[in-house]
């Protein structure tokens, strides 16, 4: 932590990168289909003429940006722009349809750079302990942990219990869907050459939450978001005020966030909804979640940025990339001739690794002007623009965004199709978001169930295994919690409710 | 929503609620089906527990929608042709792309888009400014990610 | 198909000796490189590694994208339809290419795949962590010889090289291990390093990025790996084994015989590059030079090797 290089941060270069990186990735990441990954391993060869420290500064600067621009589109469009972005679209596109999406936009904006702070600080700190937990994370952890993260169904589908399960039933099933990534098989393609890469998870997100919004727009004449009478489209303060009224849910989020960024098998999108998910197992009587509630956009949002200085941590101590971009910038690294390990975090050889840290920091801060800046105009543009523009350009974008993917057309006539789907079922209650929680869970679940069964068939000790670790006790301990706790709290609420009467 | 639900709403949501259950049982019977012919007992465990699952979710919604007629609001008021043609328009496009090339494609995709989604009264002005400002968004569209993030657009 | 190609590298040779004439293909603007697996893996780091050598050899760029599903499947199942004007080239791996076509009908062969070089490979190792009891090969193999099945090692995949691999020397050491599939080899390797297994079926290039966290028990190549003086060969050891993951590039069947040559020429000339050589043994690869006039007969021998392995592992019929 030598001053050093929090000054060599600090030229008039590093900043001009930060804050370009920060804007870029924010543009980058609130169209649908353009994800981090994408957007940092275009950038690589950029960086091949710059040092080492800038150049990461510039990758670290976009990837932020990327993972908080995700919000807009999931707040004004209900179309998570990234996957990190999944449980923005429960309470951030209902505050939009009453009026508050410029509220939801500078909440994000606040929420992100706290947990983008908290990550970047815990990298700081805390790097070279910290990444024991990626270790201490075995396939029966991250299959508890997927299982917890399908809990979150329950909670979501209230008073359509069994709907929201055969919808997460289904989503597995589709993250089965073509060649097995751990087994020797191909499976549900029913001989269709089309689907032997599955259903991707950025293309199945376009199409199942972007489509029915689509196709509800164009039937009916009224307008895409309400606009409220005679509020001004700043709402900083008010937006300020409500972050720092929840700062202990901030705060939970942003740890959260850490700590599952640490873990290679997870990522933003899972962050996000397990934080989420405590919030919302820990909120008061009043707040209603899925309903446009500011505390599920500001524990997402907290979350999902607090993962991109989580994630370096395994990335840079043991060189095991926490996250898809982490892994790009791995190799940007390595060609750089910088060899990641603990002897980066020492002083003296460790000025590089420093530096990119504070290059972080200070890209997270630029990213509250900027961010509030490009979230106005943004939630402007979306408003005031004709629904009949606005529904072919973003048709348009839907179409361009998934064949970026894997340059691939049948990509794109695919996710129309499951949009079509999703719209359809969704009209019976059938929602799309159980869907999609299977999608992104399942293969995180089927990895860590089956090496689990390997490991413990082979040595005798299924049961231990799978109920004898104490981190997995304690995430099967959380998943019956939120499982229980509605059940106990309704009851609660029907026996006020008897007494008053 | 309620407020503009028409007469015979209730049965549309009964029935569609019906069918949809009835087609995930489907689909859960056909990945039952389909897991018989892996050769890998690690590819057969997840998919057989997950469409054990989806069937009995699924028999106990149906179960549960018979007895109890669901609420749901179906498919609502709201004009089809609207919708189909937005539909077909995106799906046409992907049809023809590898012919006309993606702008080509991206034309006929906005166009229809457009047609669906105008519920104001065309006039000379707002065709040209809706289409002229369409044509900018894809151009701008097809340019960055054609040339800024290096995307192979046919 | 292999007259085919035969036929093309006569041309090619043909018009490579009529150079002065013209008639040769050249780049036309920067060149898609498109790798069939997400960012992080051996694949992605040695065409980030290639990446500056081509920038600075023939002028233009060489833009890396990733188009990961279905094992590499989607992205070889793509290839043939891409344009074939040397403006696009795909990685690609062995045994991959080989084993998936023969074990299901995935969208492509292995014979329409136009490999035009193979430039280095990843050679197996079997890595323990550098606290483990294994100090020695033999220390695992008595170990699993007193309990067999409870030796449990990870790796990247099924039916993969470090799947074929683990089949293989089993065989012929005569124990049973446990093979644990993983995602990938990063996710392999934090298996290891959190000690959910006891070993890990890799390669050679973990050890390079581990360092003192792990220890490599043997490699399986002719001679010791030069970053790794102290590490023995299977050969040595008594266990014939040379091989692993070998990774190449192609380019649709459609290209034209100069274009094919054209691209052997310059990624052979990228691998003779002494500062590229040396990038690529820090990183723990195996450096390897099949141009496209030797592909033929280098992918029949290990076409054959890996059908047989295979189909003694009962991973194929």
């Amino acid at each position: 932590m030598d001053a050093g290089s929090f000054l060599s941060a600090l030229t008039p270069l590093n900043i001009a990168f930060a804050l370009f990186g920060v804007a870029a990735g924010t543009v980058i990441g609130s169209i649908p289909g353009l994800t981090a990954t994408m957007a940092v391993a275009v950038l690589v060869p950029i960086t091949f003429s710059m040092e080492p420290a800038s150049a990461l500064i510039l990758l670290g600067a976009i990837y932020t940006g990327a993972i908080y621009g995700g919000a807009y589109a999931a707040i004004l469009l209900n179309t998570p722009g990234t996957p990190s972005a999944i449980a923005t679209t429960f309470d951030g596109y209902p505050m939009a349809k009453r009026g508050e999406g410029d509220l939801a936009v500078a909440l994000a904006c606040f929420a992100s750079v706290f947990g983008g702070l908290v990550g970047a600080l815990a990298l700081l700190f805390l790097a070279p302990p910290l990444s024991s937990v990626a270790l201490a994370f075995g396939p029966v952890e991250y299959f508890w942990l997927a299982i917890f993260g399908l809990s979150l169904i329950a909670s979501l589908s209230s008073g359509n219990l069994l709907k929201g399960l055969a919808g997460g039933a289904f989503g597995l099933i589709l993250s089965t869907v073509g060649v097995a990534e751990i087994s020797a098989d191909i499976r549900l393609t029913f001989g269709s050459q089309t689907m032997i890469g599955g259903f991707g998870v950025v293309g199945a997100l376009i199409g199942l939450y972007c489509i029915p919004v689509l196709i509800d727009l164009v039937a009916v004449p009224d307008r895409h978001l309400d606009v409220k009478e005679g509020v001004k489209s700043v709402r900083i303060g008010e937006a300020a005020r409500l972050a720092f009224k929840s700062k202990f849910n901030l705060l939970r989020s942003s740890v959260i966030g850490t700590l599952v960024g640490i873990l290679p098998g997870a990522g933003g999108s899972v962050a996000g909804l397990v934080a989420y998910s405590e919030a919302k197992r820990t909120a008061r009587d009043d707040q209603k979640f899925g309903e446009g509630e500011p505390d599920g956009i500001i524990a997402t949002e907290a979350a999902n940025n607090a993962t991109v200085g989580g994630g370096f941590i395994p990335t840079l101590v043991l060189g095991i990339p926490g996250t898809p971009p982490d892994a790009v910038i791995l190799g940007a690294l390595l060609v750089q001739g910088v060899r990641t390990g603990p002897a980066l975090f020492q002083s003296g050889g460790g000025s590089i690794a420093y530096t990119f840290i504070y290059g972080l920091i200070i890209a997270t801060v630029l990213m509250l002007p900027v961010g509030l800046l490009i979230g106005r105009y943004a939630y402007k543009s979306i408003v005031t623009i004709p629904k009949a523009v606005l529904v072919p350009a973003v048709g348009f974008m839907t179409i361009i965004g998934t064949f970026a993917i894997r340059n691939s057309v049948s990509d794109v006539i695919i996710m129309i199709l499951l949009g079509v789907f999703g719209w359809i079922v969704g009209r019976f209650g059938f929602a799309a978001s159980p869907i999609v929680l299977g999608l992104i869970l399942g293969p995180i679940a089927e990895q860590g169930f089956v090496q689990t069964w390997i490991i413990g068939s082979a040595t005798n000790n299924l049961a231990g295994m799978f109920f004898g670790r104490p981190i997995s006790q304690a995430i099967v301990a959380f998943t019956l919690l939120s499982l229980i706790y509605p059940l106990f709290a309704a009851r609660r609420k029907s026996a006020q409710l008897n007494e008053h009467s | 929503m309620s407020t503009d639900t028409p007469v015979g709403a209730d049965r549309q949501g009964q029935t569609g609620s019906l069918l949809v259950a009835g087609f995930f049982v489907l689909a859960g019977a056909i990945t039952l089906y389909d897991t018989t012919r892996y050769t890998d007992v690690d590819s057969m465990v997840f998919p057989r527990a997950a469409a054990t699952l989806l069937i009995i979710c699924s028999m106990l919604s149906l179960v549960s929608t018979w007895l109890r007629p669901s609420a749901e609001p179906g498919f609502g008021q709201g004009s089809w042709w609207r919708r189909l043609l937005l539909v077909a328009s995106m799906l046409g496009a992907c049809l023809l792309m590898p012919v006309i090339g993606f702008l080509g494609a991206g034309c006929v995709a906005f166009v229809g888009g457009l047609i669906a989604a105008m519920h104001l009264r065309w006039s000379a002005a707002t065709a040209f400014r809706f289409g002229g400002s369409g044509l900018i968004i894809m151009v701008g569209f097809y340019a960055l990610f054609r040339y800024a993030l290096h995307v192979p657009l046919p | 198909m292999k007259k085919r190609n035969l036929l093309k590298s006569m041309i090619a040779a043909g018009v490579l000796s009529a150079m002065s004439f013209g008639a040769q293909a050249e780049l036309n603007g920067s060149v898609n490189y498109i790798i069939p697996f997400g960012p992080g893996g051996e694949s992605d780091i040695s065409a980030r590694l290639q990446q500056p050598f081509f920038k600075e050899k023939f002028g233009e760029d060489l833009v890396v994208s990733y188009q990961p599903g279905g094992g590499g499947a989607v992205g070889w199942a793509s290839l043939n339809g891409l344009s074939d004007d040397g403006q696009t080239i795909m990685g690609v791996n062995l045994p991959h290419i080989i084993i998936k076509p023969a074990q299901k009908d995935v969208g492509f062969t292995t014979d329409g795949i136009n490999t035009f070089y193979m430039f280095h490979y990843t050679p197996d190792a079997i890595v323990v962590t550098a606290d483990s009891p294994y100090q020695t090969l033999d220390d695992l193999i008595a170990d699993a010889k007193a309990n067999p099945a409870q030796v449990t090692l990870s790796g990247s995949g099924k039916a993969s090289a470090n799947h074929l691999a683990q089949i293989k020397f089993d065989k012929m050491a005569g124990i049973q291990t446990t093979y644990v599939p993983f995602k990938g080899t990063g996710a392999a390797v934090t298996a290891l390093l959190g000690k959910q297994v006891k070993a890990e079926w890799g390669y050679s290039t973990v050890g390079a990025k581990q360092g003192d966290a792990v220890r490599m028990l043997a490699v399986a190549m002719e001679e010791r790996h030069p970053l790794f003086p102290d590490v023995p060969t299977f050969k040595e050891l008594g266990f014939d084994m040379v091989g692993g993951a070998y990774r190449g590039i192609a380019l649709p069947e459609s290209a034209s015989a100069e274009t094919t040559q054209m691209w052997s020429d310059m990624i052979g000339q990228i691998n003779a590059d002494e500062g590229f050589r040396q990038q690529m043994l820090d990183g723990g690869f195996a450096m390897l030079d099949v141009d496209a006039a030797g592909m033929d007969e280098f992918m029949a021998a290990r076409t054959e090797e890996y059908l047989a392995d295979a189909r003694e592992a009962g991973l194929i019929e």
